[in-house]
């Protein structure tokens, strides 16, 4: 399915710009989340409202069990909220069927996970051929895209390396590389240095943040790694359902 | 197609024993396919190479040509109805010969027909028989193996009668006995000097009458002909001594290879599968849809029973050549055909346990997962 097939239909105040004056590439606003019924409802997010720009990087922080994964799985449109509305790259996700959803995550939302990220089966080079096809794209920008991206991020040495073959920093590279590309409007990123020492951790992040200004995209990492912080314009605790700047 | 052969090239050990396993099961499909062929070939080639349709024979002989027996009346009956040419005399008999000179004993089933006839088989080494001699007979190409030869005499063990070979017909065999055909005038002959040898009334009957008719023809004449029925073709032949108890057990085999490997590759698929669900979710996280996942695990158990399918026909088609003639195998090409289609089938229905799996998995699972 094209881009372009899809509605475009712009939330109204969603083209109201952050502080730093660029566009507003993932929003939501006063999303909440409950799960259970009746007696036992649990609600995880409470009113919370987020604007990410372009070229903008977001730290999420929060104690475990804060609800940074629904937080991300809504952000990422894996999840519908209880209440509230989300848009991703200006489009809102309310009433997209689950096709539709998994088209807009290909195309807008690029995921680097914790663990588990890579396809053990696939090299470096394939892990990239692979999305840019499940995107329809053609195969010499595919190409191109690709190699400029392991360029970018220190990976054409290890273009043909299976997963297994790299060090933890590498893989989590390779997923950045991944991330990026489909060219989506967010990055979502959770707990993306948990596997790694803290040098890796602070590269692979800093190399996150460059690729995230450079290529003007909306990024969010989840985590609880305070080393990382610094490489992210803003930082935000989870806390009671809401995002509070610290 | 793109994740499918790469994961079979990069767990290439796991998946050449899949494949070894599907090779083993799919060759013996096609190995006891083979069998139950030959053996079906062996038993009733001689009356499935008829060129006739239906057969009249006695009411309750069962089926059975051996037990039936029908008179000259009868046959006269029969070509009013459907025509002349379209109603032959067929008379059969299981006897013993040898040959002329020597001592071994052969069993032979002798057919006896009108030569010329369309129900009379055509000669391939020889010459065909012909309604004006009278002695002459044409044998399939098994008699050569105990010897019998073009001109050769053979003498039947019961009457003493005397008949000379004058050519041979081939994949012609009744009841795993190679048959001997001889003109209608031999017959009548043969058949009175049998009852004669058995302290009985001389008679000149045949066992059946081959016909040549549409279905409706066939129920007409079922109507009219006094103490007679009308058999198809098929039922003739699985009144065969032996041929059905031999098709159904090598039959009951078969079904249950088919059953064992959609079993095999189910578990096999399945185990993986879940093994793999945490990469399924990220997949489904990044964008892939589920169709896309499922025609993923789809492929590859059609590339996998593909692969083996085309090397167990090769490994048949080499046993086959390597077979002792005592071992009767066929094996044609539209039966391979059908069974690599089968077991292409159930191979697809053994990965369908994990297409529904692959459809289960949550995208949600990526999400704040630690581990693989």
């Amino acid at each position: 399915m094209n881009k372009d097939t899809m509605e475009r239909t712009d939330l109204a105040g969603m083209s109201a710009n952050s502080p730093h004056g660029a566009e507003t590439r993932l929003l939501l606003d006063a999303v909440t989340h409950t799960y259970g019924d009746g007696e036992a409802v649990l609600t995880v997010l409470d009113g919370l409202s987020l604007a990410v720009s372009a070229g903008e990087l977001v730290a999420v922080v929060g104690p475990s069990g804060s609800g940074k994964s629904t937080f991300l799985s809504i952000a990422g449109a894996l999840l519908t909220p209880t209440r509230g509305a989300v848009a991703v790259g200006g489009r809102d996700l309310a009433g997209l069927n689950p096709r539709r959803l998994a088209d807009l995550r290909l195309r807008q939302i690029g995921f680097i996970f914790q663990g588990a990220n890579l396809l053990p089966y696939l090299k470096v080079e394939e892990q990239l051929r692979l999305v840019a096809k499940l995107g329809g794209a053609d195969k010499a920008q595919t190409a191109r895209r690709a190699s400029e991206l392991l360029e970018r991020l220190g990976l054409s040495e290890r273009r043909r390396y299976y997963p297994d073959k790299l060090s933890g920093g590498e893989r989590q590279r390779v997923a950045i590389a991944r991330a990026l590309m489909n060219d989506p409007s967010v990055i979502l990123a959770d707990e993306p240095t948990a596997s790694l020492d803290a040098d890796r951790g602070r590269d692979v992040t800093r190399l996150l943040a460059e690729r995230v200004k450079a290529e003007g995209k909306a990024g969010v990492i989840v985590t609880h790694d305070e080393r990382i912080l610094p490489y992210c314009d803003r930082v935000l605790r989870l806390e009671s359902g809401k995002l509070r700047q610290e | 197609m793109f994740l499918a052969l790469r994961e079979i090239r990069f767990s290439r050990t796991r998946y050449v024993l899949i494949v070894t396993i599907m090779l083993l099961v799919s060759f013996l499909v096609l190995f006891v396919t083979g069998l139950a062929n030959g053996l079906g070939s062996a038993t009733s080639s001689a009356v499935r190479s008829m060129k006739a349709d239906h057969f009249a024979v006695q009411k309750d002989s069962d089926d059975r040509f051996a037990r039936s027996q029908l008179h000259a009346q009868q046959v006269e009956d029969a070509r009013a109805i459907v025509g002349a040419d379209s109603a032959e005399p067929l008379g059969v008999q299981m006897t013993t010969v040898t040959k002329d000179g020597q001592s071994g004993k052969i069993d032979i089933a002798l057919f006896g027909a009108e030569a010329g006839s369309w129900l009379m088989p055509e000669t391939v080494e020889g010459g065909a028989l012909d309604a004006s001699e009278t002695g002459d007979v044409v044998v399939d190409r098994d008699l050569a193996d105990s010897g019998v030869g073009i001109g050769d005499t053979i003498v039947d063990g019961t009457t003493g009668l005397k008949w000379r070979v004058n050519g041979f017909i081939e994949n012609n065999s009744y009841s795993h006995m190679p048959a001997v055909w001889m003109n209608a005038a031999d017959w009548a002959s043969y058949r009175s000097e049998l009852m004669a040898a058995r302290g009985g009334e001389p008679d000149t009957a045949f066992n059946a009458i081959a016909l040549r008719s549409s279905g409706s023809r066939a129920n007409e004449l079922a109507a009219s002909l006094t103490d007679a029925d009308i058999i198809t073709k098929a039922q003739a032949i699985s009144a065969i001594p032996g041929h059905k108890a031999e098709q159904s057990s090598l039959l009951m085999m078969i079904v249950f290879l088919y059953i064992i490997s959609a079993f095999v590759l189910a578990v096999f698929f399945y185990v993986i599968t879940i093994q793999k669900t945490s990469q399924f979710g990220i997949l489904k996280a990044i964008g892939a849809r589920t169709a896309y996942l499922a025609g993923s695990v789809a492929g590859q158990v059609l590339v996998l029973s593909a692969g083996s399918l085309a090397l167990s026909v090769a490994l048949v088609l080499v046993m086959k050549e390597m077979l002792p003639a005592a071992m009767p195998f066929a094996l044609s090409g539209g039966t391979i055909l059908l069974s690599c289609a089968l077991f292409l089938g159930v191979a697809l229905l053994g990965g369908l346990v994990s297409i529904v799996k692959v459809a289960r998995t949550d995208a949600l699972d990526a999400i704040g997962r630690a581990g693989a």
